[in-house]
């Protein structure tokens, strides 16, 4: 169960950060990306390759997340300045290009053999006592830091409540308010004592992957946050709403979407480090377009814009996958066959009725939405 | 502020042209715009006045011609490099950000922010702070001059035609402009407002800042304007003062032909 929860950790904080890149992309500055796992399929490659050759770990993801953003660049290049859609397009072919050179390219990638046996962060690392407890400190300051970004953002959420002039206030906004903080107390808690449990007596490689893709998560969130708020978020919002204005204002649109492209790339390709450890053997089959279409699940669930959200997008992302993949077979009215596309089905219906009832998604804000033009 | 080196125009634009398909929108035309001066771009319906601001702003690339800006050419520029220079436009249909607050809708304007550098975000962050603390000061205060102080915080969506007229003139401000483009500041907005707006735009204009005025009520033209181009069909009609194009046969002939 413990190991279990680990590899549960592990496997939504690393999409989280895939889907963070997706949300700079798409909820801030409103560039359709269709073909996102393409970055995640070159991070993943460039860092498994060049450990291998014996380039340091760090270097090696560095590189990585670097090309991710240079593919950033050069799609943006050739299609930013066209409209819209042409984006959209070429991403996906991007993306599927890529995957079918992993396949394709065998003196490279291996092809379809996939690459084995790379070096992993930590591997051979066995903490002593001290090194377990500085370990658990690590993880209790990311708690802290955790819960206080929430403690923050639900104080400005339940003080907005307030503000809303002319309308009363909605109790049961509020109450969905304390529900949802629950919730996210309840998990971080979890989380948290089964990583320390883990530490203490159960480490093995993977705890110590799930220390670093949570220290790595906090950090780029935190910068995530920083930039959103600052004046450089604000010009992508800009340009999400209307880039006719920015542009009447001075703003270099097309190097403020570049920038997005390749910052959400570059994250993306970090994401891609982590996935490949996590699975410690890549194959192209992992670099799929339904890769790209979670992230975009994840983003449109927590609600397009709000970096938290998509954290709490990847968490009930997973718990739907997890619960669907243990409990639904015991049901036993579906075979194996059956219930995959089932799950996937099921996903498709929930966004459906997710743009029906809540489109700008769980903690995105109604008014963004509704407001006229 | 009278600069004596430099050149008479602010802006002066020749041989202007552009064509949709068939239609020739802008057909050779010229325009000028004295420094300091608020000057006026009238024509009937469909004359081509925002199809020229669309030129002199490079939101569409003309066919030919030259637009000069302070002493320099622009023609060559791109739209966001040509409002870096200090000579911003507005648009016929307001446009705000509805989804971001008033005040936010001022603080985009303001131009060279440290915090427009993701790298200045993260690693000056003390001077990020200290600058929008102070553009949020000059915001308030532009936003308390125009009346649009207690809206600061709603959503810009939230704001009515003629208050996001204001708040796109505002703005403009913001960016410390030489040279304003007005499209149609008066147009669906009621009378009282535009008696503010009329009276803001002369405040402003004795601060110095050039005005280049689309309008097609002729009140708001004959109050405020120094001088005064007729624009029909794409091509010049007529120039002079206020008085002068009142008087001008052609103009009342273009108005009420058709
Ligand atoms: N993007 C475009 N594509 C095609 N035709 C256009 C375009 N923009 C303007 N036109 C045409 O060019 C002509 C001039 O239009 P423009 O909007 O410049 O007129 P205007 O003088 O601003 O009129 P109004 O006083 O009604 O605002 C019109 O015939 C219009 O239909
Ligand atoms: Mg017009």
């Amino acid at each position: 169960m413990v190991g279990y929860l680990v590899f549960l950790t592990i496997s939504t904080a690393l999409f989280a950060l895939f889907a963070l890149g997706l949300n700079l992309q798409w909820g801030f500055t409103g560039l359709i990306n269709f073909g996102h796992v393409a970055f995640m399929t070159v991070g993943a490659y460039t860092t498994v390759l060049l450990s291998s050759q014996g380039v340091p770990l760090v270097i090696a993801v560095i590189i990585g997340a670097a090309i991710a953003s240079l593919l950033g660049l050069a799609i943006g290049m050739s299609t930013l300045r066209l409209r819209e859609d042409y984006l959209a397009i070429i991403t996906i072919g991007v993306s599927e290009l890529l995957r079918l050179i992993a396949l394709n390219e065998e003196w490279l990638t291996k092809g379809a053999f996939g690459v084995q046996r790379y070096p992993l962060p930590l591997a051979g690392f066995e903490p002593n006592l001290i090194g377990k407890i500085i370990m658990i400190g690590l993880l209790t300051f990311i708690a802290i830091f955790t819960v206080w970004q929430l403690w923050r953002g639900m104080r400005n959420r339940w003080r907005e409540g307030k503000s809303i002039k002319g309308k009363s206030i909605q109790p049961r906004k509020r109450i969905g308010l304390i529900i949802w903080s629950v919730i996210a107390l309840a998990l971080i808690l979890t989380v948290y004592v089964n990583g320390v449990i883990a530490i203490s007596n159960y480490y093995n490689y993977k705890v110590g992957l799930m220390l670093i893709v949570l220290l790595v998560l906090t950090a780029i969130y935190w910068g995530l946050e920083l930039l959103v708020h600052s004046p450089w978020g604000r010009v992508l919002k800009s340009i999400r709403e209307d880039e006719e204005i920015p542009r009447a204002l001075g703003k270099n649109v097309f190097w403020y979407k570049l920038q997005a492209l390749m910052l959400g790339g570059a994250i993306a390709g970090i994401a891609g480090a982590f996935y490949a450890w996590q699975l410690t053997s890549v194959y192209p089959a992992n670099f799929e377009p339904l890769v790209t279409f979670n992230a975009w699940t994840i983003v449109v669930l927590g609600g397009a814009g709000n970096n938290a959200g998509t954290l709490l997008g990847a968490v009930i992302f997973w718990a739907y996958d997890v619960l669907t993949r243990e409990y639904l077979p015991y049901l036993g009215i579906l075979n194996p066959t059956q219930l995959g596309p089932l799950r996937i089905m099921v996903i498709g219906l929930i966004l459906m009725l997710l743009m029906v009832w809540r489109p700008q998604g769980i903690l995105g804000k109604k008014e963004e939405l509704t407001l006229g033009r | 502020m009278s600069q004596d080196k430099s050149p008479r125009f602010l802006l002066s634009a020749n041989e202007l042209s552009k064509s949709f398909g068939g239609i020739k929108a802008v057909n050779n035309a010229k325009i000028s715009v004295n420094r300091g001066s608020i000057t006026g771009l009238i024509g009937p319906n469909g004359a081509g006045k925002t199809t020229l601001f669309n030129l002199l702003s490079n939101f569409i690339r003309p066919d030919r011609g030259e637009v000069i800006f302070d002493g320099k050419p622009i023609h060559h520029l791109q739209s966001y490099q040509i409002a870096q220079q200090g000579c911003i436009r507005t648009f016929q249909v307001a446009r705000v950000l509805s989804k971001l607050s008033v005040l936010e809708n001022m603080l985009l304007a303001t131009q060279k922010q440290t915090g427009e550098n993701f790298f200045r975000v993260w690693f000056q962050q003390k001077s990020v702070r200290q600058e929008e603390r102070e553009n949020k000061e000059r915001a308030m205060a532009i936003l308390e001059s125009v009346g649009l102080i207690e809206k600061a915080h709603d959503y810009a969506g939230a704001l009515s035609g003629g208050q996001r007229k204001l708040l796109e003139m505002a703005r403009t401000l913001m960016t410390n402009p030489k040279l304003i483009l007005l499209d149609e500041p008066a147009a669906g907005v009621n009378p009282t407002l535009i008696e503010r707006i009329c009276k803001h735009i002369l405040t402003w204009n004795q601060q110095g800042i050039s005005f280049l005025i689309i309008e097609h009520n002729m009140d708001v033209i004959m109050s405020l304007c120094h001088h005064v181009w007729v624009l029909a069909e794409g091509t010049n009609l007529a120039d002079g003062t206020p008085q002068e194009i009142q008087n001008n046969p052609q103009v009342l002939e273009a108005y009420l032909g058709d």
